[in-house]
């Protein structure tokens, strides 16, 4: 069984949008036969690549969802989780992240290290997932692939070295010199299938050598056996691969491959990388908490004959019911047998146990550890982990962002309210990053999400795939209210309304707080406020800074300090006491002269140089910090800081402003104080919409 | 100490006093020394000096990253505001990052025509008032006495001036008759302020080398602080 899990690889392919991954991994699933016909992403047939199950992702030409698929390499068992690379997505990236022993990061030829292939390097290190470079798109003009290695080195700080050359690049880009095997390969065949092996061409040699020697440098650090070999002169391949393999899988070491997907070079290689070099399951060290035991952690063992352990991953709702995608950690999961999700305490029995490629499935009866399969008709949250009795570990938590953005919506008919009721549900399970409420004020039905592009792919999936017909007000930024003065408290609550009235009295001061959102510190000298009141003025302060007066949204960086008080021995009560804290917050927070905060976006745009003084335009406008620009040849990158309530609708701006030349990734950075004259504008309209509901 | 004392109490005074004023918009200063002696923290020292003043400033690099730079900026300014016991020094430094851009060229051989390209881009598209442009790094032994012309033309036509870090090599340490080390002589007509720095035992001097019309070749009673990599009065 052993040698079966050993057989296995579970792998990821992440890059920076359109390097060409879901392309890459359409020319895997064709080597590997799972498909019969190439189909090109926005491709002329109308068909779109295989990956891209949602109709929505073929027509944006972009990869959504990372929906998983089991292919075959020779007698390596592959599963790929085809992963989104666009950063409002990145829950998805960091879900696949979890459930996978190794990766494939793609660059391209041309581009090189982009600002998505950093978030993508921070992510694969936060879940220590080694990796394998691949250099795409040799074919094109300008392509360098010994730059790109350079910047991975450089950027990345990763100890990257080349395992091929190309030969030729640009449109004369014909073939790859390994430098494990020193050999030429070419691709010959309609789709490049057939792989014709020859000498090194005669004018490489010498360069070939060159590149050897510092790959062999490279691997002698991993292996005292290859080290003694090498002086000797006397090499052997096994050997070689071998310490390639040790420096990849502790993460020292990172090959990189190189080829063109899109013209069918180079993919039969990286894959011949990915059996060789990246780790299978037993490899791959993974911790659980024992649920019974405090959560102390636990090492889990890719061990078919264990109790089983499963993380689901991700859900998704098919033609079929729900599917819930999982991989399993530990032991063997079988049909009919029954699990116990660990989260909602539930045991289930397992239904339909499948493997998936893309929309194809293919029913199996046992799954074991090292898997990455999918149940159906099991209800659960993705996240969720499922072990076998007497079992109970909770996978550790994942990662999950605050959202920055929401959005009121509404039903435009009764059938869609029922249906956009549905998709919620629905999608904040599938989602973490995706939130829901109903504010009780307007009663409107608000989503919350990491950015406006997400937030478009759920309006649209709701009009797709649930006939929910919805209007949407305008984004709505996640504003914070803060103080930024010190100042000091005394208030007394007092009620007298027959029968046992309500007496509290707390003074003391709030003050700004650098770190965190709320402190409650408690000075009472003397229990002049007995200690059992004590957590209902911390409940009071709380509820305050709830919900701020100046434009209604949360105040953070508080702490809040009491030091005297006063109570009546009948009429004091709990109640009393919140009363009084909130009473006095209220009171007092005017005097700390609040600020508006909002969140700040980390901005990077990419374009062709010649554009960038439509780029520093557009960031200009945008009340933008520009904080530096770098050109590389004809390509520059713009970094800027850039207040997220300016950001809406740049994505077409920036089409436009650069014949769709350019393109910009944004992430959340900091919160910022929003300058005066945006700080009356939005003070103005919520006092405005203050009148309207009343 | 507040930010206006700060100002006025900076060695940088004595800079300008030493060079009739300071190098004055549309002029040419350059600091030229070996590699590893303190180019750019003089360079990165002026700029924040300009910066506290509320003035715009552009840092243009020849490396592979920006992040470099900006620590540089970073770390000087956090020894000014140690030093002087700056009030408000986080509000202060949040204004400052405002008004400066590190403009990065990762390719060799930058034309002095792509590097007016970028400066104007940013400076007129962007509306980036500098008064200030630092350019860090250029190569002067390959580039030619007309870039340099171009570049004064262009920093008269915005009203900013110029600082140029320049490397004397270690291979070539002639000076010609005004005592210009020879790979600078040949750009001595664009070039209104020359300073060079020799490392002495436990600090670095500053010799002014060129001012505007003279060639006083005389120490500035500054140094450039081993530790700190501030320039100070000497103690």
């Amino acid at each position: 069984m052993d040698e079966r899990i050993k057989n296995m690889r579970n792998i990821g392919i992440s890059a920076h949008i359109d390097s060409g991954k879901t392309t890459l991994t359409e020319r895997i699933l064709f080597y590997c036969q799972r498909i019969h016909a190439i189909h090109e992403v926005r491709g002329k047939d109308g068909v779109g690549a295989t990956m891209d199950s949602m109709e929505l992702e073929r027509e944006r030409g972009i990869t959504i969802q990372s929906a998983s698929t089991n292919v075959t390499w020779k007698d390596t068992v592959i599963n790929i989780i085809d992963t989104p690379g666009h950063v409002d997505f990145t829950i998805e990236v960091e879900r696949a992240l979890r459930v996978l022993d190794g990766a494939v990061l793609v660059l391209d030829s041309v581009g090189g290290v982009q600002s998505q292939t950093l978030t993508v390097d921070r992510q694969l290190s936060r879940y220590s997932v080694p990796f394998i470079a691949y250099v795409n798109k040799c074919d094109r003009t300008g392509a360098n692939p010994v730059r790109v290695r350079d910047q991975v080195a450089e950027k990345l700080g990763h100890n990257a070295v080349l395992m091929q050359l190309p030969i030729g690049l640009e449109d004369k880009f014909r073939g790859i010199v390994d430098l494990v095997a020193m050999k030429a390969y070419y691709y010959d065949g309609d789709y490049g299938e057939t792989i014709r092996v020859e000498e090194i061409p005669a004018d490489m040699k010498e360069m070939a050598d060159g590149y050897r020697e510092k790959l062999l440098d490279a691997a002698t650090m991993f292996s005292d056996e290859l080290a003694e070999a090498y002086l000797e002169g006397d090499v052997d391949e096994d050997m070689l691969v071998a310490a390639i393999r040790k420096g990849t899988i502790s993460r020292k070491l990172v090959p990189v491959y190189l080829g063109s997907a899109y013209k069918n070079k180079g993919v039969q290689t990286l894959l011949d990388g990915v059996v060789r070099y990246l780790p299978h399951p037993i490899e791959t060290p993974y911790t659980a908490l024992d649920l019974d035991n405090e959560e102390a952690p636990v090492a889990l063992k890719a061990d078919t004959t264990l109790p089983a352990v499963a993380l689901a991953f991700k859900l998704e709702e098919g033609q079929y019911g729900q599917l819930t995608y999982m991989r399993i950690y530990q032991g063997t999961i079988k049909k009919g047998m029954d699990i116990y999700n660990t989260r909602s305490r539930k045991k289930q029995k397992v239904g339909r146990l499948i493997r998936m490629h893309a929309d194809a499935m293919e029913d199996i009866t046992e799954a074991t550890a090292g898997d990455i399969i999918a149940f159906f008709g099991i209800d659960c949250a993705s996240g969720d982990t499922f072990v076998a009795p007497p079992l109970n570990y909770s996978m550790t938590s994942m990662y999950v962002p605050n959202p920055v953005i929401s959005l009121a919506i509404k039903a435009k008919d009764k059938a869609s309210e029922d249906n956009m009721g549905k998709a919620l549900n629905r999608f904040t399970k599938e989602d973490p990053t995706f939130r829901c409420f109903v504010d009780p004020e307007s009663n409107e039905t608000i989503i919350q999400g990491m950015g406006e592009l997400h937030l478009d792919v759920y309006i649209e999936r709701m009009r797709r795939e649930y006939r929910a017909e919805v209007q949407t007000g305008m984004p709505q930024v996640a504003y914070r209210e803060a103080i930024s003065e010190r100042a000091e408290f005394d208030y007394t609550h007092k009620k007298q309304t027959g029968g046992s009235g309500q007496y509290g009295r707390v003074a003391g001061y709030v003050e700004p707080l650098e770190e965190g959102d709320y402190e409650f510190v408690d000075s009472i000298k003397g229990g002049v406020i007995p200690n059992d009141y004590i957590p209902s003025c911390d409940k009071g302060f709380r509820t305050a800074v709830q919900k701020g007066t100046v434009i209604g949204f949360p105040i953070v960086g508080v702490r809040v300090v009491i030091n005297d008080g006063a109570t009546h021995p009948v009429d004091s009560s709990d109640m009393a006491f919140q009363s009084a804290a909130l009473g006095a917050f209220r009171g007092v927070y005017p005097k700390c002269k609040p600020i508006i905060l909002e969140p700040i976006m980390k901005v990077s745009v990419e374009g062709p140089t010649e554009f960038q003084g439509n780029i520093f335009g557009s960031l200009n406008q945008r009340r933008g910090i520009i904080l530096a620009s770098t050109q590389d040849g004809n390509f520059s990158v713009v970094e800027a800081e850039v207040p997220l309530s300016e950001m809406f609708g740049y994505s077409t701006v920036l089409r436009s402003l650069t014949e769709g030349k350019a393109e910009f990734t944004m992430e959340f950075l900091k919160y910022g104080k929003v300058p005066q004259s945006v700080a009356d504008e939005l003070i103005k309209k919520y006092q405005e919409s203050k009148k309207e509901n009343k | 100490m507040v930010k206006s004392e700060l100002i006025r109490r900076s060695p940088l005074r004595i800079l300008e006093q030493s060079i009739h004023g300071g190098l004055g918009s549309g002029n040419i200063g350059v600091i030229a020394s070996r590699k590893g002696v303190g180019k750019t923290a003089c360079l990165v020292h002026i700029a924040t000096d300009k910066l506290l003043q509320g003035k715009h400033v552009i840092h243009v690099s020849f490396s592979s990253r920006t992040d470099h730079i900006m620590s540089w900026y970073e770390d000087i300014y956090r020894e000014i505001a140690a030093k002087r016991e700056l009030e408000e020094s986080t509000e202060i430094h949040d204004e400052l990052v405002k008004h400066r851009v590190v403009m990065n060229f990762s390719q060799v051989g930058v034309s002095a025509e792509q590097l007016i390209g970028s400066l104007r881009a940013l400076i007129v598209d962007g509306k980036f008032g500098a008064e200030l442009i630092m350019v860090d790094g250029y190569d002067f032994t390959k580039g030619d006495p007309a870039s340099l012309v171009t570049i004064k033309k262009f920093a008269s036509e915005i009203g900013a001036s110029v600082w140029f870090s320049a490397t004397v090599h270690r291979e070539q340490p002639e000076v010609d008759d005004n005592k210009v080390p020879v790979a600078l002589s040949r750009y001595m007509d664009s070039v209104s302020v020359l300073i060079t720095l020799a490392p002495e035992e436990d600090h670095v001097s500053l010799k002014l080398v060129k001012d505007h019309d003279q060639y006083p070749q005389e120490n500035l009673s500054l140094v450039l602080d081993s530790r700190t990599l501030l320039i100070v009065e000497p103690s």
